[in-house]
C-alpha cells in the first residue's frame, strides 16, 4: 500500500538528515508504529506519507514514495485527501468550521463530491465512531476525545486506504485513550485500512501493532517487528523493562503474554507493604469546597489535606473536576463555599511576589508564562525577579537537561527542553508548594524519567509537597506517593498510589496488571521485591 | 418552533428596509423598524454566540446618536424656536472663522440632531439583526464559489475567535500565578501571538491534506434551500421598501 | 521548484487593486468634486465602493490563496478584529494597527492589503457594527497595510523600528482623514457650521473639512498615533520577531528538491 524506496530526507537552511535511505513497504490492513525520541522526525515521516512534506514544508528529498501507486513526487497533498487521511497532534487546531456534521463534509466538499454521496458517507461515519447524538454540537463544546474521534471521522469519511495519526492519545485520559485506540484496531481488522502511528506513551499502543519503524535520530531507521524493534530499543514501555529486568527467554507485547511468562512470580502473594504513617504536617488543607461554572457543578464538598514532603497525583477523567481543584489550590479560582489554605493563608489573597514564593505553578501549556526572546533572557529574568545569583536559574536548567544553548528562542525547544525551563523558572523563586497541571503531554521516556526525578528530588530536599494532574498512569505509578482520584466533581478514592491504582482496573499501570496480585506498580517494585540482580 | 430562514432572507429584509428607512427619512417609522428588528432578534435568537452581536450593535447605535445630539447641539446651524437652554460660546481662534461652538440650544435644533442620528443607528440595527440570526457559517454555505476564498478565510477567524479569547485567559491565569500581576503588552501579546501563528499552520497544514483547492468547483453538503416563507419575506421587503422610498 | 509563497499581487490582481482603489478614492474624495447639489452623488459613491471591495475579494478567490496565506490571513484577522474594540470607549487605544502594520511589514503589502481589508469587515461582523462606512474602513485600513511597501525591505533594527514608528503616526493620521472624510458628508448631519455643502465652492467645502478634520484629529487620531507609536517602540522588536519566526516556520518559499540520491 505505502512504499519507501531508498528515501532520504533533509529540511533547508538544516545540517541535519532526518531519515537517510530507508526502503520498507507497508502492506494493507497493517498497523505500524513510528517510535524514537521528541524531535527525532517522527512527524517527518508521517508527512511524507502524503506529500505534506516536502511540498508544504520544503526540503530535500531523495528516492520515492508511492501510495497505493501514486507517487507523492508528482501530486500535492490534496491529490492525495481521497487516499490518505492524517490525523495530527492537536485536532483542535486542524478543525475547520464548527459543527461536527459541517466539519466531516469539509474534505468532500473541498473535493466537489456529490451531496448524496457525502450525505450517506456521512452517515456511515458518525454511526462508524458513534458519533451520532454529538452530530449538531459545536466542536469547541467536545470533550478532547470526542474531538479526537471527530477528527478520525473526519479523514475516515473521504474513506482513505490510508490513516496517518500523530499522537493521537496524548491529550486523553485512559479510557478515551483506549475508546479511540479500540476504534483503529476495528478499522484496520474490519475494514483493511492501514495505519501509521506515532505515540510517546507505547503501552498504550503496543499491544495493537504489527510492525515498528524506529527512528534513531541521525537519519538511521530500522523495521521491523514489534518483538524484533522491542529486543534492543532503548525507550520501551514499562511491560518490556520488566521482561529485561526478570532475563525473560522472550518478551511480551501485551499482559497477557507476559503473564503466562511470569506465573512462577505471582505464586506466592506478597502482603501489601506496611504504611509508614508519618505525621507530617498538613501543608494544603481544603475543606468542603464546592464550585460551579454555569450552574454546573465542578466541584461538590470536596474535602482533602496534602502533608509536606508528600507527591500526590490527581486523577480522573476529562472534565471530572481536577483543574477545578487545582485551580482553586492555587488562588486562580475562588470557591463558592468551603475553604483552601495553603500554609495557613488562604492563596487567593496572594499577590505578586508573595504568590509565586508561596506556590509554584507549572501550567498545561508550558509556554504560557514565556515572552522573552531566549532562554537566556528567560533564566536571568527569573534570577532577578526573584533575587538570586545571577545565573543560578540556568545552572539548575543545564543539571535538568544539559546542552540547552542559551541563545535559543523557547519556543523553538523541544517540548521536553521547554517544559524543563518552565520548572526551572518556577522552582527559582523557591516556591513552598510545587503544583502541575499535566505536565507530561510530549515527553518520550527519558524526558520523562528526569522530570519525575527532580519533583522528587524538590520534595525530598525542601520537604515540600508537590501536587499534579495527570491521566499519565505510568508517571504516577513511578513518581507519587499518594492519588487523589476525582469524578464528576468529587472525590471517589483517596489513598496510597498502590491502593489506588490496584483498585481500578483502567487506571492501573502495565507492571500491576502483569503482577497482579501482587502489589506491585513498577519495575523496580518488582525487582527490589524479587531481589533480581 | 422556529424553522431557519435562508441565511439570505434576513440580509435582504435588512438591506431592503434600510434603504427603505433612509428614503422615507422619518424619524417614527426608523423608530418602529429599530423596534421590529429588537423584537425580531428576541423571538427568532437561537442560541448561538452570534446572537450576542446585537447588543453591539445597539451599544454603537445609541452611541452615535448621542454624538449626533452633541454635535448639532454644540456647532450646529441655530434653528429658531423654542429655546431649552443655553451653553456659553466658545471663542474660537480667527484661523477658524465661521465657526460658532455653543449659544441657544432650541427645541427644534436638538430634535433636528436626533433624527438624523436616529435614522443612521435604525441601519446599524437593522445590519445588526442580520448578522446576529446568521451565523457566518450559515452564511459561508450560501456563499457563490467564486468568492469562497476569502469567504472561508473569514468563517476560520470567526471561529479562532472564541479560542483567542480562551488562549488569553488561559495564559492570563499562568501569568498570574508567576507572580506576574500587571497586564503587560509583552507579557501577554508575545504568548499569545506565538500560539496563534502556530496554530494557524497547524491548520494550514490540515486544510492542504483534506484537499483544500483542489478542485475548482465545490459541492455542497446539505445546501440551504429557499422556502416559500422566504419568498414571503422577500416580496413583503420589497414591496415596503418600493412603497417607502415611493412617498 | 519552491514551495508557495505567502499571498502576493497576480499582475491580474494589481491592476484590480488599481482599479478598486480608484473606484474606493473617488467614494471618499467626491464632496469635493461634485458640483451637483441633490443627494444622489452620495447614493452612488455609497453603493460603489461595496461593490469595489466585493470585486476585489471576488478577483483573489480564485486561486490565489493558498492554505497558508488563508490560515495566516484568519488568524491574524481575528487577532485584530479581537484588539479592535478596546479602541470603542478608550480614546485612540487602539492596538489593532501595531498588528497590521507589523505584519504588513513581514508578510509583504499584498498581504497588507488584505489582511487590513478582511479585518475591518471581520470586526465590522463581530461588534455589529455593518454599515455604509464598512467598506471605506475596509479600503483605508488596505492601503495601510499596502502603504508599508514604501519602507525598504533590506532595513532592519533600531532603522526599521524607527521607520516604522514615523510609518505609524502617518498611517494613523491618514485613518484620520479617511474616516472624517467618508463620515463628513452624512454623519455630521445637513445642517451643522461644518457640514458640507452639497455643490458648494470646493474652497468653502475644504476649509470646512478641514476645520471639521482637525477637531476630530484632536479627539481620535493624535491620540492614536501616538499609541501606535509607542507600542511600535516598546513591543515593535519581538512582535516582529515572532512573526518573522512564523514565515519561516511556515516555510514560505523554502526550495523543493527532488533528488535521486541525497548524496550528491
Amino acid at each position: 500500500m505505502i512504499k519507501f524506496s531508498n528515501v532520504s530526507l533533509i529540511y533547508p537552511q538544516s545540517t541535519k538528515t532526518i531519515l537517510e535511505d530507508l526502503s520498507c513497504e507497508i502492506e494493507e490492513g497493517e498497523m505500524v508504529l513510528v517510535m524514537g525520541h521528541t524531535g527525532s522526525g517522527k512527524s517527518s515521516l508521517l508527512r511524507l506519507i502524503n506529500g505534506l512534506v516536502p511540498h508544504h514544508t520544503g526540503g530535500i528529498l531523495a528516492g520515492d514514495i508511492t501510495v497505493d501507486g501514486i507517487s507523492t513526487r508528482a501530486v500535492k497533498p490534496g491529490a492525495l485527501a481521497h487516499l490518505v487521511g492524517i490525523v495530527g497532534q492537536n485536532p483542535v487546531n486542524g478543525f475547520v468550521t464548527d459543527i461536527v456534521e459541517e466539519e466531516l463534509a469539509f474534505g468532500m466538499e473541498a473535493l466537489n463530491f456529490p451531496a448524496d454521496v457525502m450525505r450517506k458517507r456521512v452517515e456511515e461515519v458518525l454511526d462508524l465512531l458513534s458519533l451520532n447524538a454529538i452530530r449538531d454540537r459545536s466542536i469547541s463544546t467536545l470533550s478532547g476525545g470526542e474531538q479526537q474521534r471527530v477528527a478520525i471521522a473526519a479523514a475516515l469519511v473521504m474513506h482513505p486506504k490510508v490513516l496517518v495519526l500523530d499522537e493521537p492519545t496524548s491529550a486523553l485520559d485512559p479510557i478515551a485513550a483506549e475508546e479511540v485506540l479500540s476504534v483503529l484496531h476495528r478499522l484496520v481488522h474490519d475494514l483493511s485500512v492501514t495505519v501509521i502511528i506515532a505515540e510517546h506513551r507505547l503501552e498504550r499502543v503496543i499491544q495493537f501493532v504489527d510492525r515498528i519503524i524506529l527512528i534513531e535520530g541521525d537519519g538511521e531507521t530500522s523495521i521491523g517487528s514489534a518483538d524484533e524493534i522491542l529486543q534492543r530499543a532503548d525507550l520501551v514501555p514499562p511491560i518490556i523493562r520488566l521482561a529485561r529486568a526478570l532475563n525473560l527467554s522472550e518478551i511480551g507485547l501485551s499482559v497477557r503474554e507476559v503473564r503466562r511468562l511470569t506465573t512462577d512470580l505471582r505464586e506466592n502473594v506478597v502482603a501489601h507493604p506496611e504504611q509508614h504513617n508519618s505525621l507530617n504536617k498538613n501543608v494544603i488543607e481544603v475543606d468542603s469546597l464546592a464550585l460551579a461554572y454555569n450552574k454546573k457543578e465542578a466541584l461538590k464538598k470536596v474535602s482533602t489535606q496534602v502533608q509536606a514532603g508528600e507527591i500526590v497525583a490527581l486523577m480522573g477523567r476529562n472534565g471530572a473536576g481536577k483543574s477545578s481543584l487545582l485551580e482553586t489550590i492555587v488562588g486562580v479560582s475562588g470557591p463558592d463555599s468551603g475553604s483552601v489554605l495553603v500554609n495557613g493563608v488562604d492563596p487567593a489573597t496572594l499577590r505578586g511576589r508573595d504568590r509565586r514564593t508561596a506556590i509554584g505553578y507549572v501550567p498545561q501549556e508550558p509556554s504560557d508564562l514565556l515572552y522573552l526572546q531566549s532562554v537566556k533572557q528567560e533564566c536571568e529574568s527569573a534570577d532577578k525577579e526573584n533575587e538570586i545569583a545571577l545565573g543560578a536559574t540556568f545552572e539548575f536548567l543545564n543539571r535538568l537537561v544539559p546542552n540547552i544553548s542559551e541563545n535559543t528562542h523557547p519556543h523553538d525547544l523541544s517540548e521536553g527542553q521547554r517544559l524543563a525551563l518552565v520548572l526551572s523558572i518556577v522552582l527559582s523563586s523557591n516556591p513552598k508548594v510545587l503544583v502541575l497541571d499535566e505536565p507530561t503531554r510530549g515527553l518520550d521516556y527519558q524526558a520523562k524519567a528526569l522530570f519525575s526525578l527532580a519533583l522528587k528530588e524538590f520534595a525530598q530536599k525542601f520537604n515540600s509537597p508537590v501536587l499534579l494532574a495527570t491521566h499519565d498512569v505510568e508517571l504516577v505509578a513511578e513518581l507519587a506517593d499518594r492519588v487523589i482520584f476525582l469524578a464528576e466533581g468529587e472525590i471517589v478514592a483517596d489513598g496510597r498510589t498502590l491502593e489506588v491504582l490496584l483498585s481500578s482496573p483502567a487506571f492501573a499501570p502495565q507492571v500491576a496488571k502483569v503482577m497482579s496480585p501482587q502489589p506491585w506498580l513498577t519495575v523496580d517494585d518488582v525487582i527490589s521485591a524479587l531481589d533480581v540482580k | 418552533m422556529k424553522r431557519p430562514l435562508h441565511p439570505l432572507t434576513l440580509w435582504i429584509w435588512a438591506l431592503l428596509t434600510a434603504i427603505g428607512v433612509v428614503s422615507l427619512d422619518s424619524t417614527r417609522v426608523a423608530l418602529i423598524f429599530m423596534g421590529v428588528a429588537v423584537l425580531l432578534v428576541k423571538v427568532r435568537a437561537d442560541g448561538s454566540p452570534w446572537n450576542a452581536t446585537f447588543s453591539w450593535s445597539l451599544r454603537i447605535a445609541i452611541f452615535i446618536i448621542t454624538i449626533r445630539a452633541i454635535v448639532g447641539v454644540l456647532i450646529g446651524v441655530p434653528i429658531p424656536g423654542t429655546e431649552l437652554f443655553r451653553i456659553p460660546i466658545l471663542e474660537l481662534p480667527s484661523w477658524m472663522p465661521g465657526i460658532r461652538i455653543g449659544g441657544a440650544v432650541t427645541a427644534e435644533r436638538l430634535s433636528s440632531s436626533l433624527h438624523e442620528g436616529i435614522i443612521i443607528a435604525a441601519m446599524i440595527v437593522l445590519f445588526g439583526a442580520a448578522s446576529a440570526l446568521t451565523s457566518p457559517h450559515k452564511l459561508l454555505r450560501v456563499l457563490p464559489f467564486f468568492i469562497y476564498e476569502v469567504g472561508i478565510t473569514l468563517v476560520i477567524a470567526a471561529s479562532v475567535f472564541p479560542q483567542l479569547v480562551q488562549s488569553l485567559k488561559r495564559i492570563r491565569k499562568a501569568q498570574r500565578l508567576r507572580g506576574i500581576e500587571k497586564i503587560g503588552l509583552r507579557t501577554l501579546a508575545l504568548p499569545l501571538l506565538e500560539e496563534a501563528l502556530s496554530r494557524s499552520l497547524q491548520l494550514a497544514e490540515s486544510m492542504d491534506s483534506r484537499g483544500y483547492g483542489v478542485s475548482r468547483k465545490r459541492s455542497r453538503y446539505r445546501p440551504s434551500p429557499w422556502s416559500k416563507r422566504d419568498s414571503v419575506v422577500a416580496i413583503i421587503s420589497i414591496v415596503a421598501s418600493g412603497f417607502m422610498v415611493a412617498q | 521548484m519552491k514551495s508557495k509563497n505567502v499571498f502576493t499581487f497576480t499582475l491580474g490582481s494589481s491592476i484590480a487593486v488599481v482599479l478598486v482603489s480608484a473606484v474606493s478614492l473617488l467614494g471618499f474624495l467626491w464632496p469635493f468634486f461634485v458640483s451637483s447639489s441633490s443627494s444622489s452623488p452620495q447614493w452612488i459613491f455609497l453603493a460603489a465602493t461595496p461593490i469595489a471591495l466585493l470585486l476585489f475579494f471576488i478577483k483573489v478567490s480564485n486561486g490565489d490563496l493558498d492554505a497558508k496565506s488563508v490560515a495566516l490571513l484568519a488568524l491574524l484577522s481575528a487577532l485584530i478584529a479581537a484588539l479592535r474594540p478596546l479602541g470603542t470607549g478608550a480614546v485612540g487605544i487602539e492596538p489593532m494597527w501595531f498588528i497590521l502594520i507589523l505584519s504588513a511589514r513581514v508578510f509583504g503589502p499584498a498581504f497588507g492589503f488584505l489582511l487590513g481589508a478582511l479585518s475591518m469587515v471581520l470586526s465590522a461582523f463581530i461588534t455589529g457594527g455593518i454599515g455604509p462606512w464598512l467598506a471605506y474602513q475596509s479600503f483605508a485600513a488596505a492601503w495601510i497595510g499596502l502603504g508599508v511597501a514604501i519602507i525598504p525591505r533590506s532595513l532592519r533594527g533600531r532603522k526599521e523600528i524607527l521607520a516604522l514608528i514615523i510609518y505609524g503616526i502617518f498611517a494613523a493620521q491618514f485613518f484620520g482623514i479617511a474616516m472624517d472624510l467618508q463620515f463628513w458628508p452624512w454623519y455630521l448631519g445637513a445642517d451643522s457650521q461644518l457640514s458640507y455643502i452639497p455643490g458648494g465652492q470646493f474652497s468653502e467645502n475644504l476649509q470646512r473639512f478641514f476645520t471639521y478634520h482637525f477637531l476630530s484629529a484632536l479627539a481620535w487620531d493624535i491620540p492614536r498615533a501616538i499609541f501606535t507609536s509607542i507600542l511600535i517602540a516598546i513591543a515593535g522588536k519581538p512582535v516582529l520577531g515572532a512573526l518573522r519566526r512564523a514565515y519561516t516556520r511556515a516555510r514560505f518559499l523554502t526550495p523543493i528538491e527532488f533528488k535521486e540520491s541525497i548524496r550528491s
